[in-house]
């Protein structure tokens, strides 16, 4: 028997794990640095939430988020084609500038005052747990299938190294766009859970910080590992709730643990755990 | 004096009448309080639950709000508590992220099972709550938020403070009816504090004769303004209505009288602080604010609080302090009225409170929103200081739905 | 007239820019890491300023010893957390780098509260006036120290042995050491200069705001990322341009497109659309 608050937790941890996937199929299986992912999830939430007020079923809200946000994911994606490297993450957290810098001006949108009064989910708190849960499961699978198919080893031949992979015949502008609009429309989706959960989005939300948390996530997992990747999403986004006897000291402990992380296993916990299974098997 | 220290005023009751009332709403509240919840130890405390920012941007009001929360406790304690029980104020970091609040709030109904909650966060944390403290009908409280929508979550939400738009009318009567000044320029802070000021501003200005000349905006990163001092100084206005808080305000003020600008500079609750005057220093004499403290009340309501929190916190009562303060006063007053721990009959109390604390006396709209005097404050001497009181309900008014 | 003094307006802000700018970039050079906790050495400058000048009464010495022991921390952050993930992909310093500018920003809160110091005296209140325009001496010297300080540097690295060594190491590492250059002291002594020039623009913005708070470094954090990628990661010159344009633009932005872009959103969206043009950055060598 759950009650509410580890249903809320539960959400809370469907969305993360989502989010973050999303970002390691960019990230992690192409190679493409993104400071600015923060924006899809933003723009899925407003997409959906606009939806449902609007009086649209929640599924649609939820897939028009998906879809508008892998649209310009994919526009987002052809700069990726013009910059590189730091140059693309500098680009991207631009990105993330400009959504939060544009949505607060747009009236339309609410502006600085965002958008209230989102209906509750018709399949209620747990329903929206359970579907949460296997959006986020949906993903971890797609991911791990994703990379036995011939796009997941082009993923990986770009991301390895970009010139070498066009030159055995790869088509890397496609790839490269088609790992923005996966990544980022599955960014959408979860932005969508994350406004009926929540049910009251402004543009602060979805900002650099945003980005930045979700790309320590799958970093901290360890980059490109679907498993690691959502065990460092799932924790990261608890982490609040355990620190809360420590309330003062909980974001320097965060810090401080992305810091201790990186400076002791830099292949994140994915890394941690190969180096520990092979220190047994010696 | 009753116990409770913020008890529910009556008109027309004398001193007696209510102790009278308030000993038999204790009496009754206790009995139905063991009624409720079963054999209780009459020891056991009721459970406030408070989300306030303690990390983050919004950790400098958070520091307040939760001193002043604490402050009412304490002195509600010191006073016996209410119907005898002790409260305690439950409290977490929200960061003032939306994200955090919602286990937060799910944690406090459930787990913590709190009584009722405030909010001593920002505007959409607070938004966020409100909706899930509604569908659990926990009364909540929000101590300073501002948006707009935060009592449309339901008939258990209340706001002690002013909304925006109310501020900001009040701050076009202070332009153009006391000030008698015609030519404003805004300033106004890119977030919803500064929008709804700026939106409520605008829609009183033309019934005092104001003007808006200009309006500039600026992040609530923004810590230079060198570009807009210098256009507002072409613009060569009468008066400045500047929305902020005390950190943005602080170097806003100076910059504007470091280039010469010597005109009124008309300020909100975001400046109410000690620390406002200590950052634009000289430059803060004679600028004005609407606000919800009277730094010379002769209310000793008023007067406690502000001599208490200093001894308290170990610096000047600011707004947001007051807020924390008044919020706690005001459902503590409900819940001895109330008579129990009933969540339906203590937002039946809050609904009719009519309670003296220590931003005024307070009650409350069909909305959940509050009705109280706007209190004009002018920086003399290093200090705020009393300058008017604007009490013209019909402009005051809040939306009712 | 007007637009002059928006000119003059944008050039103060563009200053600041470059003073944290420039260390930024020269850590990038040298390493290739985005130094995000840059903005945290930054902030501790403004602290020293107000903490020394209220103890000595002399923002001079505050500069001073900000400079040294901002320069100093630098040292040891490139020693205790860089050097050893240097060898690592770029993220990797860059997750940590986040992660050690969150906690300096909490120790600071932690340790001199949320609400932020300000200066008992403030100084460099005096302000003059050049041709009916108003500038205050804070201003003016924030420009100067810029000027001076980041001119200093290019004579440094353009006429002297150690810039000889400095300039080799940059652009080709491995030849350097072959040389004989102790590319270690290069690495502390770009490391040590980079953090000064932050802590002195950290002691000037403290002076300008008369406020330090925990979270000023927040926009230096990532608006400086933008401008050393604009100016050609690693180019100094560069930085120096793209920091005063940015200033500019910016205070152009403030006024005329406010009601449609905030200010970072049109310091990067001009950062898009020069990357578009030229993937290089405006003064970076292309690839």
């Amino acid at each position: 028997m759950i009650g509410a608050y580890e249903i809320s937790l539960l959400t809370t941890i469907g969305i993360a794990v989502t989010f973050a996937l999303s970002l390691n199929l960019v990230t992690g299986f192409c190679g493409q640095i993104s400071l600015g992912h923060a924006a899809f999830l933003g723009t899925g939430a407003y997409v959906a939430a606009m939806s449902v007020v609007a009086g649209a079923p929640f599924a649609v809200g939820l897939i028009a988020g998906g879809l508008v946000a892998a649209a310009v994911g994919a526009v987002v994606g052809l700069a990726s084609l013009r910059v590189r490297h730091d140059f693309l993450a500098i680009t991207t957290m631009g990105v993330g500038f400009l959504f939060v810098g544009f949505t607060r001006q747009q009236d339309w949108l609410g502006g600085e005052m965002g958008i209230a009064g989102i209906p509750e989910a018709p399949f209620g708190k747990v329903g929206l747990m359970v579907v949460a849960l296997g959006v986020a499961a949906a993903t971890a699978a797609f991911s791990v299938y994703l990379k036995r198919t011939w796009m997941g080893f082009a993923f990986d031949a770009i991301a390895a190294d970009e010139d070498t992979a066009r030159t055995v015949a790869i088509d890397v502008s496609r790839y490269k766009l088609a790992a923005f609009a996966l990544g980022t429309g599955i960014a959408g989706l979860a932005g969508g859970l994350y406004a009926f959960n929540i049910r009251f989005i402004a543009p602060d939300s979805f900002g650099f910080v945003e980005s930045v948390t979700v790309l320590a996530m799958v970093v901290i997992g360890g980059i490109g590992s679907v498993l690691w990747v959502t065990v460092a999403a799932a924790a990261l986004a608890v982490l609040p709730q355990w620190f809360q006897a420590v309330d003062d000291y909980k974001l320097l402990l965060y810090g401080v643990l992305l810091f201790t992380v990186m400076r002791l296993s830099p292949g994140g916990l994915a890394g941690l755990v190969a180096r520990l299974v092979r220190g047994v098997r010696q | 004096m009753a116990a409770i220290d913020a008890e529910p005023v009556q008109g027309g009751a004398t001193q007696g009448d209510r102790d009278m009332r308030s000993h038999a709403l204790i009496a009754l509240a206790v009995t139905a309080a063991m009624a409720a919840a079963g054999p209780v130890t009459a020891a056991e405390p009721i459970r406030i639950g408070f989300n306030v920012p303690l990390t983050g941007f919004a950790a400098a009001d958070g520091a307040s709000a939760k001193n002043g929360a604490e402050l009412a406790v304490e002195q509600i304690n010191a006073a016996g508590g209410v119907g005898g029980r002790m409260l305690e104020l439950v409290s977490y970091d929200d960061q003032a992220s939306p994200k955090e609040v919602v286990p937060i709030a799910n944690k406090l109904i459930e787990q913590d099972k709190v009584t009722a909650a405030i909010s001593g966060s920002y505007s959409a944390p607070t938004r966020a709550a409100a909706s899930i403290f509604q569908s659990a009908k926990v009364p909540y409280i929000s101590a300073y938020a501002i948006h707009p929508d935060i009592t449309r979550a339901g008939d258990y939400v209340f706001r002690t403070s002013f909304m925006g738009e109310v501020q900001g009318r009040a701050g076009a009567k202070l332009v153009g009816d006391i000030l008698k000044k015609k030519r404003v320029v805004m300033i106004t802070l890119q977030n919803d504090f500064g929008k709804s000021l700026a939106d409520g501003f605008k829609e009183a200005a033309g019934t005092f004769g104001v003007e808006v000349v200009a309006e500039y905006e600026y992040s609530i990163k923004d810590r230079q303004f060198g570009p807009i001092v210098t256009r507002v100084k072409a613009d060569a206005p009468e008066v400045i209505y500047a929305s902020g808080y005390f950190f943005t305000a602080g170097p806003l003020v100076s910059q504007l009288r470091a280039a010469g600008i010597d005109v009124p500079v008309i300020g909100q609750e975001g400046y109410d602080s000690q620390k406002f005057i200590e950052i634009a220093g000289a430059a803060s004499e004679g600028v004005i604010i609407t606000t919800s403290l009277d730094r010379d009340s002769k209310d000793p309501e008023a007067r406690d609080f502000i001599a208490a929190f200093e001894k308290k916190a170990g610096y000047p009562a600011d707004m947001v302090a007051a807020s924390g303060h008044t919020a706690v006063k005001v459902l503590a007053a409900a819940l001895g009225a109330a008579g129990s721990t009933d969540p339906q009959a203590i937002r039946d109390a809050i609904a009719k409170s009519h309670v003296k604390a220590s931003t005024g006396t307070i009650s409350f709209n069909g909305l959940g929103e509050v009705e109280k005097d706007v209190q004009v404050q002018i920086v003399r001497d290093g200090r705020w200081h009393h300058f008017a009181v604007i009490d013209d309900r019909k402009l005051l008014a809040a939306p009712t739905n | 007239m007007f637009l002059v003094e928006l000119f003059v307006q944008g050039l103060i802000q563009g200053s600041v820019y470059a003073l944290i700018a420039v260390g930024l970039t020269l850590v990038y050079g040298l390493l290739r890491i985005l130094h995000v906790a840059h903005a945290g050495l930054f902030t501790l400058g403004g602290y020293a300023g107000v903490l020394v000048t209220n103890a000595t009464g002399s923002v001079a010495v505050a500069l001073v010893f900000a400079a040294l022991s901002v320069g100093a921390v630098g040292m040891a952050v490139y020693r205790f957390c860089y050097e050893p993930i240097l060898r690592r992909p770029p993220y990797v310093a860059l997750i940590a780098s986040i992660g050690l500018f969150i906690a300096m920003e909490e120790l600071f809160r932690i340790v001199f509260g949320p609400f932020g110091l300000t200066y008992d005296i403030v100084p460099l209140q005096g302000s003059v006036v050049i041709g009916g325009m108003y500038l205050r001496s804070a201003e003016l010297v924030t420009m100067a120290l810029a000027a001076v300080l980041i001119g200093g540097l290019g004579l440094l690295a353009g006429r002297t042995r150690i810039g000889l060594a400095w300039r080799a190491t940059v652009s080709v590492p491995e030849m350097a050491e072959s040389f004989g250059i102790d590319i270690v002291k290069v690495r502390y002594l770009n490391f040590f200069i980079g953090s000064a020039l932050a802590g002195v623009a950290g002691v000037m913005v403290s002076v300008l705001n008369n406020l330090v708070e925990p979270t000023m470094g927040s926009v230096a954090s990532y608006k400086a990322l933008a401008i050393i990628v604009l100016g050609g990661l690693g180019n100094v010159r560069g930085t120096l341009v793209a920091a005063l344009t940015l200033g500019v633009i910016e205070a152009y932005g403030t006024i005329y497109l406010a009601g449609f872009l905030d200010r970072d959103a049109i310091a990067f969206a001009v950062l898009i659309v020069i990357l578009m043009v030229r993937p290089q950055g405006l003064f970076g060598r292309s690839a």
